[in-house]
């Protein structure tokens, strides 16, 4: 059954396309991970997804509905977990998850029991009674996912629910999406790091400037690029590294420089190894030379030119 | 129903927010006791000073009741949080205005407070003070709109900010309550017909000098002004809510 469906869907800041043509179908049981750099449009799919913001283009469905699509019914079924924390910060945790269960109808024994539930599904039943300004910043995003649990939505959307954090609260938030998945939760995951998806994700979606570049299993995106091959060459001066004549020469699909080591990703073939070398050796300096195997960061250099991380102060 | 399910919880924010408590209650208490010890007796053509000082003070801390309206509906429908709102199964106008509407009781609440230790402790005189309460309820009131239409027309917050700020100092000032002011036909009839703290005051002082034709034209005219602004935030506020 398909829980959510985006066609064709355009959205414009002023003259900015924020998204770009994007077409998505989720299907019930789903781990979908939407993975893409900063700014690449995930957020505003999400919003764009649940009726927050309005569009330009396109059609959307949610739980077979094309019309009525953003009735409190089909709001009943979902939960959203927001990239920015949105808890409130004057009410403990507790507080703030009665809120929400209560907004979503729960009520009297069965509201109580949701609440300790969902507390203890993220690790926080010990600190139910303190507010948010006492909380760690894991603790933080814990309490954010905790907020759109309790109501045991059939679909949840969590907007990079692990940015900012330390491995520990990373890894906890990480084993708790994996066990909504085995209670049947489709799930929406954005990201920009792309072990969490190839952790997680049933099904990856990879976002650059507000279009999908592509889709599929983890192992069917690297499948599609395994024809190619990377070579890292460390370099004695990198600043005369000819990455034009490079990008040139035959076979070769993308150059990119990173501190002193040139990444080279090329067809396999005959040849193209040698050509590389000898250009590189000649005006460079070769130090060190490796071959990686491929990952979805790779997918996505093949297809973008670019690093998922560039640009990030990490 | 969802929206009313809130209201407690809007409730529970606002009592843990120290610094509302402090602008609205705590400072204008400090005020009213060091100034009826200062005023002691006194009188002013055979009128104790202390009557009218105690009353307009608590008037004048209405003006800023609205504050509390507009940094809840601020943090609930114009930042990040908006999002986490809008995904709720709940009519979201609705709870908007619940929100305002605990924001204005609360600020009632504290007034009537005031109201009442001015009344125990020194003695003032307010009139009816059933009255005077509603008196106060309307000031809130209105005080909370002109806020929200603060919040709507702006598009940084602490403008918007300011800008209530000048509303509650402006009409302080216009009153004559800090200097006085130049016996000027504007002024005069700003004060006479508009501005909220003399409205409210000489509708308290009518109903105490047993003019009840003169209170209920000033609680009118005040009530003029709730509708005026209301109808105002209403055009605003479907423009810029989310
Ligand atoms: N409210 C807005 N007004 C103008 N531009 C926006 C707004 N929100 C997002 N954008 C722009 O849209 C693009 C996509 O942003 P976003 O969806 O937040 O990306 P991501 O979530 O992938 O980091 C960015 O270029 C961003 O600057
Ligand atoms: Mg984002």
């Amino acid at each position: 059954m398909t829980i959510a469906a985006m066609q064709g869907i355009v959205k414009r800041y002023g003259n900015e396309l924020a998204l770009d043509y994007v077409d998505l179908s989720i299907h019930e049981g789903e781990i979908i991970g939407l993975l893409g750099p900063n700014g690449a449009g995930k957020t505003t799919l999400i919003h764009t997804l649940l009726g927050m913001i309005p569009f330009d283009k396109g059609s959307i469905q949610l739980f077979g509905r094309t019309e009525k699509v953003f009735s409190h019914e089909n709001k009943q079924k979902m939960g959203l977990v927001t990239q920015e924390l949105t808890v409130f910060e004057d009410l403990t945790a507790k507080e703030n998850l009665e809120f929400f269960a209560g907004v979503y109808g729960l009520k009297g024994e069965e509201r109580k029991k949701r609440v300790e539930e969902a507390l203890a599904f993220v690790g926080l039943s010990s600190n139910a009674g303190k507010t948010p300004a006492k909380f760690s910043g894991g603790m933080k995003r814990r309490l954010n996912i905790a907020c759109a649990l309790t109501h045991h939505p059939k679909f949840l959307i969590m907007d990079e629910p692990t940015v900012g954090i330390d491995p520990q609260s990373r890894n906890h938030i990480l084993e708790t999406v994996e066990k909504l998945r085995e209670q049947g939760t489709t799930i929406l995951y954005t990201t920009h790091y792309m072990e969490e998806v190839q952790t997680i994700a049933s099904r990856v979606v990879i976002v650059d400037q507000g279009q999908i570049i592509t889709e599929g299993t983890v192992n069917e995106l690297i499948a599609n690029i395994q024809h190619e091959e990377k070579i890292n060459i460390d370099v004695s001066t990198p600043g005369d590294v000819p990455v034009e004549r490079l990008k040139g020469l035959e076979g070769v699909k993308n150059v990119h420089v990173d501190g002193s080591t040139v990444q080279i990703i090329s067809t396999v073939g005959s040849g193209n190894l040698d050509r590389v070398l000898s250009l590189v050796k000649e005006t460079s300096g070769v130090v060190g030379i490796q071959a990686e195997k491929p990952d979805l960061e790779d997918v996505f250099l093949t297809l973008t030119g670019k690093q998922l991380r560039d640009g990030e102060e990490e | 129903m969802r929206e009313l399910y809130t209201m407690r919880f809007t409730a529970l924010r606002l009592i843990r927010a120290w610094v509302v408590l402090l602008l609205l209650f705590v400072v204008p208490f400090v005020l009213v006791t060091l100034l009826s010890i200062i005023m002691g007796d006194a009188e002013e053509g055979g009128l104790l000073l202390r009557n009218e000082i105690n009353v307009m003070m608590v008037l004048a801390f209405q003006l800023f009741g609205g504050s509390v309206a507009m940094n809840y509906i601020h943090q609930d429908f114009f930042t990040e949080r908006r999002y986490r709102i809008q995904s709720l199964p709940m009519n979201t106008t609705l709870y908007g205005f619940t929100t305002m509407l605990i924001g204005t009781l609360y600020s009632i609440i504290l007034g009537a407070l005031l109201a009442g230790y001015t009344v125990l402790v020194w003695n003032v005189d307010w009139g009816n003070i059933a009255w005077s309460i509603f008196i106060i309820a309307l000031m809130a009131t209105l005080s909370s709109i002109v806020c929200l239409i603060f919040t709507f027309s702006v598009k940084k917050f602490n403008i918007a900010e300011r800008l209530s700020e000048v509303y509650g100092v402006g009409a302080i000032l216009i009153a004559g309550l800090i200097f006085p002011m130049p016996d000027h036909a504007v002024i005069n009839w700003v004060n006479e017909y508009i501005n909220p703290i003399m409205l409210a005051y000489e509708a308290i002082d009518a109903y105490r000098n047993a003019n009840v034709g003169d209170a209920w034209m000033n609680a009118g005219l005040l009530g003029g002004l709730i509708v005026i602004t209301f109808v105002i935030m209403l055009l605003l506020g479907r423009r810029r809510m989310p």
